[in-house]
């Protein structure tokens, strides 16, 4: 009798490990494909689908010694082109024959740490689990949807390659399931090396306006500055990360800069300072504008113009830039980011 | 429900909307139920940040209802033929074009496919500039009121856009990193504002930038 008993425990105690390990496989998937979005190199070309219009675009992504440089290139419109080395991301932008220049003091690499991480608190507002694996182009693949829980974020389904992680195709999907973004891989290589040149602009800048940001880290705190804007009230399950300041390629005064995060998406608010002389046809108008599935929000807090940026749907960076406020009253609740 | 109409309801919701667009809008709104399930998740998330009731501007409100009262009109004294969308994208076309190579040294190249796969919800189109999605037959693609010779207002300049997209871009998952500056080069450019007068051509900061 006791042996029996003690049999039933044991098998109680392997089904509560499997289905827990079963329920920690979906996450482990997603942490596995932004490590190999990272750590790898590749080379892949890709199409990018959204509101009816597709893009091919190529990917170069290189890996070494943890400084990360990539080349992110339209292959059939615009001609625009990302090229990042370490800490600094130049923006190559043909169609208005300016080349932006984001420098950003802090550790190489850091990309590699500054993604918000999937955890606990963040599987309240997503439903995670895995599909029946499929095969993409001869190749077998887990597939892994995330499906928010309300609707202040976006879900996903996402086609992970099974031997490398690599996510061979994704989707974008709002949160009755509707697909609004895609992402298909139509060539992909993972290479050992790949040489410097492969990151090398094919855009000729001749006569392009250059515009930098200066990378120095600020001193004395001017008036307007990160540490005096927080948000009083956010959508569920959204924290704030980051607190930082830093100057934008073009501009003079230091916009604050907070970063808010449910974990899996992410909302960027930024606060101009007062003293930026803004010409009349840049006077801001508060509204939502939309880059792909991403949405911005721009609007004016006490003279101060608040725009909000994510991967969210319009509905919530309207909300998260509508709660910014000036708090001194709670400069010490959250540390400085970084 | 396409961006601009979602943008529309937003604005609409915090009568924002201009008022001739509003009043479109709520016309569509009467006879929409996808439209009217959004404006309902509107408010009910406007409920959920102030922790409150649902309140819905005054002026917003009577617009709204005037426009359903109108169209109660309309519908007694005439029929409102209502057209379907039906157009949906058939099977997938996928055309695999070769296989998988393993060249084991140098590099390996895990994936090749030719041709693109779209999403169930649309055909797929060759890209075009501009191009967007085929409007459902009977259905006006946007409720904007056109103003001739007077822009739409930009809630952002395309170059301070451009910037904050780089910036945010940098707390993204890589997923969505790779997304979000992926619709970036793909977006529209037309509205991009004439650089700071300040700022100065400096071609020779092209070596600098180069890897």
């Amino acid at each position: 009798m006791r042996r029996r008993s003690e049999r039933f425990a044991c098998i109680a105690f392997a089904l509560a490990v499997t289905a827990s390990a079963a329920a920690e496989e979906p996450r482990l998937w997603l942490e596995r494909m932004n490590e190999a979005l990272t750590a790898r190199n590749y080379d892949g070309v890709f199409t990018h689908w959204q509101d009816g219009k597709v893009e091919m675009l190529r990917i170069i992504h290189r890996n070494q010694n943890g400084k990360v440089t990539e080349r992110l290139a339209s292959l059939d419109g615009s001609g625009r082109e990302f090229i990042r080395t370490g800490n600094e991301l130049a923006c190559y932008l043909p169609d208005q024959r300016t080349v932006l220049v984001e420098s950003q003091s802090g550790q190489e690499g850091s990309l590699l740490a500054s993604f918000p991480s999937f955890d606990e608190k963040s599987a309240a507002f997503y439903d995670i689990k895995e599909l029946a694996p499929t095969r993409l182009n001869r190749r077998k693949t887990r597939v892994i949807a995330v499906t928010p829980r309300d609707e202040f974020r976006y879900g996903y389904r996402l086609w992970i390659d099974e031997s490398t992680a690599m996510p061979l195709k994704t989707q974008l999907c709002d949160a009755q399931g509707r697909v609004i973004e895609q992402v298909v891989f139509s060539s992909l290589t993972l290479a050992s090396h790949i040489a410097d040149a492969a990151f090398k602009p094919e855009v000729a800048t001749d006569g392009f306006l250059w515009l930098r940001n200066d990378p120095r880290p600020l001193g004395p705190e001017p008036a307007n500055t990160s540490a005096l804007w927080s948000a009083l009230k956010l959508p569920p399950g959204f924290r704030m990360t980051v607190r930082s300041a830093q100057v934008m390629p073009g501009a003079h005064d230091p916009v604050a800069h907070l970063v808010f995060t449910d974990g899996l998406a992410s909302v960027s608010v930024f606060v101009e300072s007062r003293s930026e002389v803004i010409r009349p046809d840049q006077q801001p108008v508060a509204g939502v504008a939309n880059v792909g599935s991403s949405s911005a929000f721009s609007t004016v807090i006490d003279g101060h113009k608040v725009t909000a940026v994510g991967e969210v749907p319009p509905a919530t960076v309207r909300v998260i830039a509508s709660s910014v406020t000036h708090s001194e009253a709670i400069l010490t609740a959250a540390p400085p980011g970084r | 429900m396409s961006e601009e109409l979602d943008s529309q309801l937003s604005a609409m919701f915090d009568d924002e909307l201009p008022q001739g667009e509003c009043e479109l809008l709520a016309r569509r709104l009467s006879r929409d139920a996808v439209l009217q399930a959004r404006w309902g998740r509107y408010a009910a998330i406007g409920a959920a940040v102030r922790g409150g009731d649902v309140r819905l501007s005054g002026v917003v409100a009577r617009k709204v209802h005037a426009a359903l009262s109108a169209e109660a009109l309309e519908a007694r004294t005439a029929p409102i033929v209502a057209a379907r969308a039906a157009t949906r994208a058939g099977a997938w076309r996928r055309t695999f074009a070769g296989v998988a190579v393993a060249a084991g040294v140098a590099a390996v190249s895990i994936l090749w496919l030719h041709g693109s796969l779209s999403p169930e919800s649309a055909p797929l189109m060759a890209r075009t500039s501009g191009a967007a999605a085929t409007p459902s037959a009977g259905t006006a693609a946007s409720y904007v009121v056109p103003q001739p010779g007077e822009p739409r207002p930009t809630v952002l300049p395309a170059s301070e856009l451009a910037n904050y997209v780089v910036a945010h871009s940098e707390f993204s998952t890589p997923v969505s990193r790779r997304n979000l500056l992926s619709a970036f080069m793909a977006s529209e450019s037309a509205t991009a504002a004439p650089p700071p007068a300040e700022s100065v051509a400096d071609p020779n900061q092209h070596a600098d930038a180069a890897p």
